[in-house]
C-alpha cells in the first residue's frame, strides 16, 4: 500500500506561512509522500519560494512538486526551482522520479502543462504565430510528460500537472475558459502509459473527480476544491489502513 | 449616483484582480446585482480578501461591494480515498 497526500494552488506568501504547518506535521503518520500540483506561490518570486520551502520543507516525507502559472508570473521560475530544490523538494518539469515507499516503488512524472482545450472545442496550430506558439507549447510539454511517464519503471505510476488533462474536473468553471485551464493533449500523454492516478490543480471552481478517455482516475486537488490542507489517496492496496477511514 | 454596473466594469474588475500585484487572484467571481456587485470565491488569507475589496474601492469608488469571499480551510484530512 502506498498513500499519497496531494494538494495544489497553495499560493504561499508571507501571509500564509504557518497555516498549513499543523496539518503538514501530521503527514508522516498519514501518507508516504506529498505531491503538490503547482501554483506554489502567488507571483513566483524568490522570496515567496523561500516561504513555500519553509512551510512545505522538512516534513519527514518526500515532497514532489510541479510549478504552476503563478510561479511563472515574475519570470523567475528557474530561481524559484533552485530555492525549492535547495530545501529538499523534488521539482519536476517534463521529467520523472521514483520513490521507494513501504517496499514499493512509486513513479511520478510531472509537468506544469498548459492550455488548449478539449475535444470538440480545442485550439489548433493554425493562423497567427501567437496561436501556433500557444498550441505548440502545450504539444511540447505533453510530449515530454508522456515520454517521462513511459520511461519510469515502478509499481505505481502517478502523473502530476498543474493544468487539467480532462474536462470533467473543470465542472463548475465557466465553459468559456476551459481552453485556458487544460488540454486533451495532457490526457493523451497520461493515457500513453500505465498511469494509476493523475493529479492536477489550477481550476479553483472545478470538481474533484474525473477519468481520462483511457480510464485513468483524475483528481483535481486545487486547495479551494478539496477545502483542506491535502487529500490522501491510497494506491496498491494490500492491507487495511488502521488510522484513516476509507470512503 | 450609483454607476451603471455593466459588462465593461465587470471585465475591468476581473482584470484588476488578476493583474494587480498585491492581489493576483484569478478565481474571484463577480455577480452584478442592481446596485452592487457580489464577490465570491476563496482565498488563502483574510489579508488577501481585504486587499481585494480595498483595490476595488480605490479604483471604482462608486461601486458598492458585497464580499462573500471565504478563506480556504487548511485542516488535516480524516479520510483516505482508495484509488482503483
Amino acid at each position: 500500500m502506498i498513500r499519497i497526500a496531494a494538494v495544489g494552488d497553495v499560493h504561499v506568501d508571507k501571509d500564509v506561512v504557518g497555516r498549513y504547518r499543523p496539518a503538514l506535521e501530521q503527514l508522516p503518520g498519514v501518507a508516504d509522500a506529498l505531491l503538490i500540483a503547482g501554483d506554489l506561490t502567488r507571483h513566483g518570486t524568490v522570496e515567496e519560494a523561500r516561504c513555500m520551502a519553509g512551510e512545505f520543507g522538512g516534513l519527514g516525507v518526500p515532497v514532489v512538486v510541479v510549478l504552476g502559472n503563478h510561479d511563472h508570473q515574475s519570470d523567475q521560475q528557474d530561481a524559484v526551482t533552485d530555492v525549492l530544490r535547495d530545501a529538499g523538494l523534488v521539482v519536476l518539469e517534463g521529467e520523472g522520479t521514483v520513490l521507494e515507499l513501504n517496499g514499493h516503488t512509486l513513479g511520478i512524472a510531472g509537468a506544469k502543462g498548459f492550455g488548449g482545450g478539449f475535444a470538440g472545442a480545442c485550439a489548433s496550430k493554425f493562423g497567427e504565430r501567437e496561436m501556433k506558439n500557444f498550441v505548440g507549447t502545450t504539444e511540447a510539454i505533453a510530449e515530454r510528460l508522456g515520454a517521462a511517464l513511459r520511461g519510469l519503471d515502478c509499481d505505481a505510476l502517478v502523473a502530476l500537472t498543474h493544468y487539467a488533462p480532462v474536462p470533467e474536473t473543470l465542472t463548475g468553471e465557466p465553459l468559456e475558459i476551459y481552453p485556458f485551464l487544460g488540454s486533451y493533449l495532457l490526457g493523451q500523454a497520461i493515457d500513453s502509459a500505465p498511469t494509476a492516478l493523475a493529479l492536477h490543480g489550477h481550476a479553483h471552481h472545478g470538481s474533484e473527480r474525473g477519468r481520462t478517455p483511457g480510464g485513468v482516475p483524475v483528481r483535481n486537488v486545487a486547495h479551494p476544491v478539496i477545502k483542506q490542507a491535502y487529500n490522501v489517496y491510497q494506491l496498491l492496496t494490500d492491507e487495511v489502513d488502521a488510522g484513516l477511514v476509507s470512503i | 449616483m450609483t454607476p451603471q454596473l455593466d459588462e465593461y466594469v465587470e471585465a475591468e474588475i476581473q482584470r484588476l484582480l488578476a493583474e494587480t500585484g498585491s492581489v493576483a487572484e484569478q478565481g474571484i467571481t463577480i455577480a452584478r446585482r442592481e446596485h452592487l456587485i457580489v464577490l465570491g470565491g476563496e482565498v488563502e488569507s483574510a489579508q488577501r480578501r481585504d486587499e481585494i475589496c480595498r483595490q476595488i474601492n480605490q479604483h471604482f469608488p462608486d461601486v458598492e461591494i458585497a464580499c462573500d469571499i471565504g478563506i480556504v480551510r487548511a485542516q488535516a484530512p480524516t479520510e483516505v480515498e482508495e484509488i482503483s
